[in-house]
């Protein structure tokens, strides 16, 4: 045993003395293979974080134009939509023709449906098979003879990867404020549309909350970037309508 | 711990560096170096990725008024100038800039203050050690619109990036009357509270006036560097060589060439 011992501490110190002489970092320690197989992953993490970014753009540019076909397409085969109060369809099917309450198959004469994406905070799981996304999503609305809207709300997504190909597994976006386009925020605040009566939803809201003069916080899906602590509990204002404290 | 290869590959690792003294690198370079390489260009890649998280990140705390949160994302020796407030010294400083300014933590019932993030150009230091972004924010709140302009830096401590200068000129701020019938002047330091530990970097004027905030990266296809107007900053726009222009361009200005603030545009 002490024989065994001295050769394991013997060969310690020769593996030190060796990283001394030329610098090596400690990444050095691992075998060429090794190496090459974790930076193949990070590579791969970096990929599908681009690839989720474009997939959330993507919706955005489909969803604008009223091409509920081609939205609905880029949802996983079991995955659901929530817009604001609107409650929860689940799957494609489903999804597509809930959309239909935005107006119809491509839009058409004095629609606009601007849904912006940016400000995208993803967070791609290790094993490279989920994603999480927030993005700030400020809205431009109109339709046949009403007056335009402004808006504004927050998406938190998960992403699936099926068959290699990265799917929206959850759309929730939380409106925060609408406002007509003329009064502004000061003057003027409309409230969300709550679940359709001719379209009912699978399920109802997951969240109860209103959009301003409320100021819900949509919970983030990311740890905080510098403490790694989770950002719950972040101090907002009570709801006096929906009693949330 | 260790293993029968890592000698080995120490060895080839000074064996390497020898031929490199000696021929051209690309033809020279082990497959260690190979990957040493490769690491450091993945490890570019993913510090892009973090700065540009954590420039998103403030954003969001910014729109819930989470200034402890936001806080947390700077360094410890941290500066921070926005507008024309001057510069604040220090993380607890960035802390109490915010909370007096802008009243406690917490998202509060009527109020919208969102700072949306975008169009962000990150760069990274060659040594890893600090990272640069211009982007911009476009404000949308109760009191109107506005539009920032960051030029920030960030630097990796302990391997975690954090905000080290955060400068935030503003380019226009309106109200719902729009900047056509209603441009707000840029603030100064004693607009409000809390008072700044030193003056502006530079003084200048927002919309009408404009003032090129410089980059901090090259042309990306010349390569060119920016280099600053060293005229008067916060000229009116109007043709150059009109009256308008050249008369504009001492608006304000006094003798040692800066430009008060504390007055709104004339015109």
């Amino acid at each position: 045993m002490m024989r065994a011992g001295k050769v394991v501490v013997h060969l310690c110190c020769l593996a030190v003395v060796g990283s001394l002489l030329v610098t090596t970092p400690a990444h050095a320690q691992q075998s060429l293979e090794a190496r090459l197989a974790s930076y193949r992953e990070r590579v791969a993490r970096l990929e599908d974080q681009d690839a989720v970014e474009n997939l959330q753009a993507t919706f955005g540019f489909y969803f604008d134009k009223g091409l509920w076909n081609d939205a609905a397409d880029l949802f996983a085969r079991d995955g659901t939509f929530e817009y604001g109060q609107s409650g929860v369809y689940i799957g494609k099917d489903r999804i597509r023709r809930a959309m239909l309450l935005f107006g119809p198959q491509g839009l058409a004469q004095g629609y606009l449906n601007n849904h912006m994406m940016l400000q995208p905070v993803i967070v791609v799981a290790p094993d490279g098979k989920t994603a999480t996304g927030r993005w700030q999503g400020p809205l431009q609305l109109s339709e046949p003879g009403a007056n335009g809207i402004w808006g504004v709300g927050i998406y938190e997504n998960e992403y699936i990867k099926e068959g290699g190909v990265w799917k929206l597994a959850k759309l929730h976006f939380y409106p925060t404020a609408f406002t007509d386009y003329d009064k502004g925020w000061a003057k003027s605040l409309l409230p969300m549309k709550g679940q359709s009566a001719l379209f009912p939803p699978d399920k109802p809201p997951t969240v109860v909350y209103r959009s301003m003069p409320g100021n819900y916080i949509p919970p983030f899906s990311y740890k905080h970037p510098v403490t790694g602590k989770p950002l719950t509990d972040l101090p907002e204002a009570a709801d006096s309508v929906t009693g949330r404290k | 711990m260790t293993n029968i290869t890592h000698p080995r590959a120490s060895r080839a690792a000074v064996a390497a560096t020898l031929i490199t003294m000696a021929v051209p690198p690309v033809f020279a370079q082990s497959p260690a170096q190979r990957l040493d390489a490769l690491d450091a260009r993945i490890t570019r890649l993913e510090d892009l990725n973090q700065i540009e998280r954590l420039q998103r990140a403030y954003g969001y705390f910014v729109d819930k008024s989470q200034w402890k949160q936001l806080a947390e994302l700077f360094t410890d020796d941290a500066t921070l100038e926005i507008g024309g407030k001057g510069i604040f010294l220090g993380k607890p400083r960035v802390l109490e800039y915010m909370q007096t300014a802008f009243g406690p933590d917490g998202a509060k019932e009527g109020v919208l203050a969102n700072h949306m993030q975008f169009q962000s150009i990150p760069d990274i230091s060659a040594d890893g050690k600090k990272g640069w972004i211009r982007s911009r924010a476009y404000v949308m709140s109760l009191g109107g619109w506005g539009l920032p302009l960051y030029e920030n830096e960030y630097r990796k401590e302990n391997g975690i990036w954090k905000i080290s200068r955060l400068t935030g000129p503003f380019t226009l701020y309106t109200n719902w009357d729009g900047w056509g019938k209603n441009a707000l002047n840029n603030t100064w330091p004693d607009k409000f509270d809390p008072p700044p530990d030193l003056p502006p970097s530079t003084v200048y004027l927002t919309y009408p006036a404009y003032y090129i905030v410089p980059f901090h990266y090259p042309n990306p296809v010349t390569g060119k560097a920016f280099i600053p107007d060293k005229g008067p900053v916060g000229a009116y726009a109007a043709p150059p060589g009109t009256r308008v222009q050249v008369d504009s361009l001492k608006v304000g200005q006094l003798a040692d060439g800066t430009q008060p603030i504390a007055e709104p545009p004339k015109d």
